[in-house]
């Protein structure tokens, strides 16, 4: 689009091109003098928009016609030309935000203001110096023959536009479609403008629902930051399961750590499956008269009760299993200290055997709670359990 | 109650899940619930350690109050009415949004299949998602812990 557009346009408005610099400083009046190469009395600027913004005059005319047709009458009325009304309404379009930061001094090439807002147009991005220099060459495809004195070669200009924060393009992009009608990759500038003014925007500044700085190297769009979010609950909820499996805090990784709990709850589950086994096996001759200090036992040591008859188990089963290795980690409860047996025949067949000899209600509320930590009973049990399974 | 003691030390924050399992009221209520399923049980069937068990895990739930999907998965698998009945309105059914979104990616083949064991073990957990997944099983592990304490407190040991 651009060699082509720029090449009969820049041949004869080279004049125009200051002055429509200068002009399109001061918007609507200046607008309409460059857009009026034979009304144009200050020649100094003119040409500055186009030539600054590259585009090819039919695009800075559609451009013209995008930010605004209802306004030009508005701005029709101000000074000249009629031709082109929409261009002075695309000016004043661009007129508006642009008018703050621009300087005063007409002339094109010191104007810091102008600089800027050419650089923030970034339409030169595309554009370079050949195709500037080149005359803005829309001037054949604008509507309005005015146009094409718009694009005056700026070499300067795009050397700084790339230099300005991207940010203000969103700022500009829209606003500037008037002024940057001349540029030849308008279009096409807006429309990679817009991509990075989205990218930049959606960077902690516009985020419609939680401002959250982006970290540095990390995607910032939405999708991401709920991605985000989610793993971190995911990993706080894996932290908690790994303080509570005991033994889980040394090991590093997911996989690991998942597999530790997994042979955890089914050691659980397993010792549940005993313990319920072995009530099963005692429950007839339960007595639950005794239950009363049981119910309301707390887990730490407790009187013996021996005198009300819990006796736990016969002495013989709890020598035969090999928690007696243990032993010095158990209480050493000389009595009855019915100790977990996991083999499963040996405690059944103990069952049996023991159990016309100890008529006694299994339930001990109490009395054989041994002193030991509860807590690491259970562990040393699972540890056992791991052993020994 | 040491225990107690040592473990809320290690976890400072409020009410975690594992502190409510951990602390005596809880044991307590699984106790008297137990002891209740238990001479139900006998007076039902016969001693078949799965029925045991059964009331064990159903006493664990009830004693949980319904809030954590696993324990509504028990208490409802075994015989719905039964164990409703018994939980005489103390079960809170909280009907929460349903997740659709589940894990898209548990990052890694290993870590995926022992999501996946996981779900098995944990009762009522096949659908949801991974932190969900995560949430309930330490519950339950911590449910789990307390019943096994419990019950070799009954055993005396």
């Amino acid at each position: 689009m651009g060699p082509a557009r720029c090449s009969g346009v820049g041949s004869g408005n080279s004049g125009a091109y200051t002055t429509e610099i200068a002009e399109s400083l001061r918007f609507e009046e200046e607008i309409h003098s460059i857009v009026h190469p034979s009304l144009d009395s200050s020649p100094a600027a003119g040409g500055s928009f186009t030539a600054l913004l590259g585009l090819p005059a039919n695009q800075a005319v559609e451009l013209l016609h995008e930010t605004g047709p209802s306004e030009a009458p508005g701005s029709a009325a101000a000074p000249s030309p009629t031709g082109e009304l929409w261009r002075l309404r695309l000016g004043e379009h661009a007129a508006g935000p642009l008018h703050l930061p621009l300087g005063c001094s007409p002339t094109f090439p010191s104007n810091a203001a102008l600089v800027e807002r050419a650089a923030r147009f970034s339409v030169f991005a595309a554009e370079d110096s050949p195709a500037l220099s080149s005359g803005g060459g829309p001037s054949p495809r604008l509507k309005a023959e005015p146009l094409d004195s718009d694009s005056p070669p700026l070499l300067p200009i795009p050397t700084e536009k790339t230099q300005r924060p991207a940010k203000r393009k969103e700022c500009e992009k829209s606003k500037a479609k008037g002024p940057a009608k001349k540029s030849k990759s308008a279009e096409e500038n807006t429309a990679a403008a817009a991509k990075e003014t989205a990218a930049e925007n959606t960077d902690g500044e516009k985020l419609p629902y939680v401002h959250v700085r982006a970290r540095r190297g990390q995607a910032t769009d939405s999708h991401s930051l709920a991605e985000r979010a989610r793993r971190e609950k995911i990993n706080a909820r894996m932290k908690l399961l790994q303080e509570l499996v005991p033994g889980c805090s040394k090991i590093t990784g997911t996989a690991l750590v998942l597999d530790e709990i997994i042979n955890h709850v089914q050691s659980l589950q397993r010792q549940v499956e005993f313990l319920s086994m072995r009530l099963a096996a005692v429950n007839p001759r339960i007595d639950f008269g005794g239950l009363d200090s049981f119910l309301s036992a707390e887990c730490g040591p407790l009187a013996t009760a021996n005198g009300r008859g819990g006796v736990a188990l016969d002495p013989a089963l709890w020598s035969s299993h090999p928690v007696t290795a243990n032993g010095a980690r158990w209480l050493p409860q000389p009595q009855i200290r019915h100790v977990d047996v996991w083999p499963t025949q040996q405690s059944s067949t103990a069952w049996t055997r023991d159990g016309p000899a100890h008529p006694h209600a299994l339930l001990n509320p109490g009395a054989s709670l041994v002193g030991y930590d509860p807590a690491s009973s259970v562990l040393l049990n699972s540890n056992q359990l791991k052993t020994e399974l | 109650m040491i225990t107690a003691a040592l473990i809320s030390k290690r976890n400072p924050e409020g009410s975690t899940s594992e502190n409510k399992w951990r602390t005596g009221a809880r044991e307590r209520a699984y106790r008297r619930r137990l002891v209740e399923a238990l001479c139900r049980a006998r007076g039902g069937s016969a001693s078949g350690p799965r029925a045991v068990k059964e009331a064990a895990d159903s006493a664990l739930a009830l004693t949980a109050r319904g809030r954590s999907r696993w324990s509504r998965a028990i208490l409802f698998g075994r015989r719905g009415g039964n164990l409703l009945l018994k939980a005489r309105g103390r079960v809170l059914v909280r009907r929460g949004r349903p997740r659709m979104v589940a894990a898209p990616r548990p990052e890694g083949k290993g870590v995926r299949d022992s999501l996946r064991t996981l779900r098995w073990l944990v009762p009522g957990c096949r659908k949801v998602s991974t932190s969900s997944l995560l949430k309930e099983s330490a519950d339950y592990v911590a449910a789990l812990e307390m019943q096994v304490k419990a019950m070799r407190g009954l055993f005396g040991v």
